[in-house]
């Protein structure tokens, strides 16, 4: 024991008390007393037992290893600025502990001045502070391997960085992550930044079962496996994981398995010495701590993975349903598009959408109906589902269907969910279909006419000939003497009416013959069937058909194309016709009726001719079925077709007595001058 | 041939009962018309006629129907078919059955009074 620290007396200052010195040699601090030069005076006994040196060794510290060597610099600089400045001394340094350790101390120096305010000796305290700064530094890792997992840095990143932190703070060890695939049970690519590819490689692939490798065994067994020599360990004398390690060098080797919260090994934290030997508790509370962070790395990676797989997913259906979906906040205009919905608007995906930029893509003709609709549902919760044209960049048109709803949120507002989906090809494809079929209507009407030719030829020539018989009438009264002026003036107006009614004959036909499109608008079909009547009466009286019109007074228009409704009924007609050209017996007898029940108005063509056949009769409906020698039988399947276009419906039943009726019914035209509206006004009131 | 000879017309559709009796008049002939066959029948004129102008295609009665009846009744006036339709085979049959002549509308003036005159003379 140094009775007075081994401090000399200085003059203008009191002397130690004796049991000042007993109290400094008791308290477990470290305690120094270093003249104004720096040079160490004395210490108490704890600092002889800390360095385990002498004092004359001590007092050699900036040549020796007591300080640590790359610390020395920093500590010299710090006592020249304290010397010079007067100020208190602060900082912290690694110091060689008797064991043969480094621990970080920091160190307070306190100047202790005489009367005449000079520095005449330093007060030195240093606390062993290397646990704490251990804490600090863990706590500083784990922080920043959390950031990363919180961030959503790649797994790869993470694990590196863990392995590579655990091994700063581990010297003489090595670290690896070894993720398990849950389905296969086998290691994935596992990280060791230390040992590299060449390690990790060979493992991949390798079963999670304890006969295979410590990780192996830690990873079935869910416990911590130590082995302290893998040279000599028995449990892995016959696996070519012993070669693979020594062959790296390795000869410790912990094991502990990665659990995951629900208690499944998603992997494994190995650490390696190589030297032989089990961990120190440091190293314990070490491995604990990372290996837990490395879990909830690996979940989280799992299931951003899961969340990944989700979006893409439902990307892909979006992209296959040609279906994106949006969602509209109210007050501040806001919408949140999904990729699709980018892509159907053509918009660059990222770029903030506002009702604006979705207006400039709305076709003109359809904006006014949009902005009304639009401000309809900021002031009430409307569900929508309506049909928009867009007018794209390039020119092009697309047709959307939208369907939202509105949808209250958890502050008490509204905002709409809502999906679009891109109908431009079904549009396209009906459009297309439509020309075919009125194609197709135009071709079973030219054939059908082609039956009335002779009767087309009739209703001509009836008026020519009194055309020609007026005409040369006319110039026989004008050429006699004295003129007939008077008889020539009748005669020349006959010619002119005949003329006209030869001109009306031509302009029906040329309707039902060139009329290729389909149109739609209000149609009398009392008139429709008057003319049809006309066309074809030559026809008929040839056949010896009577004709009876029975047609309804008052009866509500239809809507719908004209010349094919005529279609069908001409075709009615001429298959009536048909069905009595072998009926001798008694009168072939056709009335046509109409009738009105309220919302349809009903057509029927009633014959006296052979009836229906026995069995099914909607097989007259069918294309190409035909019971006659001429025709391609289409007229009947046609008929029915126009009839489904108008929502009408068409079909035979027979008579009482002999013969069949066929009938069709066509709604009554709406009178309603409204544009139509497509929403469906659920007007549910949310929230 | 008689100036003043009578020609009957039957035919359905009103446009030849006025233009063709108004021609056969200003070629000389007493003409009279009638809407259908039956109305023609009840008339009491089928003697006094020597000419008859006979539409084919009527509702009730056609003009062939007319053509067996007066060769029932064996009274044969010489008979100008008219028809609008130009299938040939109806003029054959009536041809056949004894008529002087079959025009086929539209028909000129010559046509007709080259037949009407005909029929006259075959009586």
């Amino acid at each position: 024991m140094a009775k007075d620290l081994g401090v000399a007396p200085v003059e203008g200052v009191p002397a130690i008390r004796p049991d000042y010195l007993l109290v400094a040699d008791s308290i477990p601090a470290l305690i120094g007393v270093i003249a104004p030069d720096g040079a160490v005076e004395g210490v108490n006994r704890a600092v002889l037992e800390y360095f385990g040196a002498t004092l004359e060794e001590i007092r050699g510290w900036a040549s020796s290893k007591l300080v640590h060597p790359d610390d020395i610099p920093a500590v010299i600089a710090a006592q020249k600025h304290a010397f010079e400045t007067g100020e208190r001394i602060l900082n912290e340094h690694r110091l060689l502990r008797a064991d043969g350790v480094y621990r970080w101390h920091r160190i307070y120096g306190e100047p202790l001045r005489n009367s005449e305010g000079e520095i005449v000796r330093w007060y030195m305290l240093q606390t062993d502070i290397d646990d704490l700064k251990r804490a600090e530094s863990l706590l500083a890792g784990e922080k920043r391997l959390l950031e990363m997992v919180a961030l959503g840095r790649p797994l790869a990143e993470i694990l590196n960085s863990l392995c590579g932190f655990v091994e700063q703070t581990a010297p003489d060890c090595m670290c690896a992550v070894f993720p398990i695939d849950q389905g296969e049970h086998v290691f994935k690519k596992g990280f060791a930044p230390s040992l590299g590819d060449a390690y990790t490689g060979p493992l991949e692939g390798v079963p999670a079962v304890p006969g295979s490798a410590p990780c192996g065994a830690a990873a079935a067994d869910k416990t911590q496996v130590i082995a302290s020599d893998i040279e000599s360990d028995p449990r892995w004398r016959n696996s070519a994981y012993r070669e693979h390690a020594l062959a790296f060098g390795l000869r410790a080797v912990w094991s502990t398995p990665i659990l995951a919260r629900s208690g499944e090994a998603l992997g494994t934290f190995a650490v390696y010495q190589q030297h032989p030997g089990s961990p120190t508790q440091i190293q314990q509370d070490l491995i604990a701590q990372f290996t837990h962070i490395a879990s909830i790395a690996i979940e989280r990676a799992k299931s951003d993975d899961a969340i990944r797989r989700s979006e893409a997913f439902l990307a892909e259906a979006q992209r296959l349903s040609s279906t994106g979906s949006f969602y509209w906040r109210r007050t501040s205009d806001e919408i949140i598009c999904s990729e699709e919905t980018y892509r159907i608007f053509g918009i660059e995906p990222g770029t903030p959408v506002t009702l604006k930029l979705i207006a400039t893509r709305i076709h003109p003709d359809d904006l006014q109906r949009f902005n009304a609709r639009v401000e309809a549902r900021r002031t009430n919760n409307i569900r929508t589902e309506v049909e928009y044209r867009l007018l794209m960049p390039d020119g092009s048109i697309k047709f959307v269907h939208l369907v939202s709803h509105p949808t209250p949120t958890e502050n008490g507002e509204v905002e709409y969910t809502g999906v679009i989906q891109d109908v431009t090809e079904a549009r396209v494809a009906e459009e297309t279909l439509g020309k075919l079929r009125s194609e197709l209507a135009h071709v079973a009407r030219v054939t059908t006419l082609g039956a009335l030719t002779a009767s087309i030829a009739h209703e001509v020539n009836q008026p020519l000939a009194g055309i020609v018989t007026n005409a040369s009438t006319c110039l026989r009264m004008l050429a006699a003497d004295p003129p007939n002026v008077e008889g020539a003036r009748e005669t020349a107006r006959r010619t002119i009416r005949d003329g006209e009614r030869a001109s009306e004959v031509i302009a029906r036909l040329r309707a039902l013959f060139t009329k290729k499109t389909t149109t739609s608008g209000s149609i009398d079909l009392n008139e429709a069937t008057r003319e049809v009547v006309a066309l074809s009466m030559s026809e008929l009286q040839l056949h010896r058909v009577a004709v009876r019109l029975e047609l309804a007074d008052d009866l509500p228009p239809v809507k719908g194309d004209r010349v094919q409704l005529q279609q069908v009924i001409l075709n009615l007609l001429l298959n009536a016709s048909d069905a009595m050209s072998t009926v001798e017996d008694r009168p072939r007898e056709l009335v046509i009726a109409t009738s009105c029940d309220g919302a349809d108005v009903q057509l029927s063509v009633r014959d006296t001719g052979i009836g229906l056949d026995a069995g099914d009769p909607d097989r007259l409906f069918d294309a190409f079925y035909t019971t006659k020698s001429s025709g391609m039988g289409i007229g009947l399947s046609v008929s029915r077709s126009i009839m489904d276009l108008h929502g009408g419906r068409l079909w035979a039943a027979p008579n009482r007595g002999p013969g069949a009726t066929f009938s069709f019914s066509i709604p009554c035209e709406v009178q309603d001058v409204l544009p139509a509206v497509t929403d469906r006004h659920q007007g549910v009131m949310v929230g | 041939m008689t100036a003043t000879a009578l020609v009957s017309i039957v035919d359905d559709d009103e446009s030849v009962r006025e233009s063709l009796p108004d021609l056969l008049k200003e070629f000389g002939f007493a003409v009279q018309s009638f809407a259908s066959a039956e109305e023609f029948l009840a008339s009491g004129r089928l003697d006094e006629t020597r000419c008859l102008v006979l539409d084919i295609a009527m509702p009730g009665m056609s003009g062939p129907d007319l053509q067996r009846e007066l060769t029932r009744r064996s009274q044969p006036i010489p008979i100008v078919f008219i028809t609008a339709n130009e299938d040939s085979s109806e003029c054959a049959r009536v041809m056949d059955a004894g008529a002087v002549s079959c025009l086929i509308k539209p028909f000129s003036e010559t046509a007709l009074l080259r037949a009407v005159t005909k029929a006259i003379q075959t009586e």
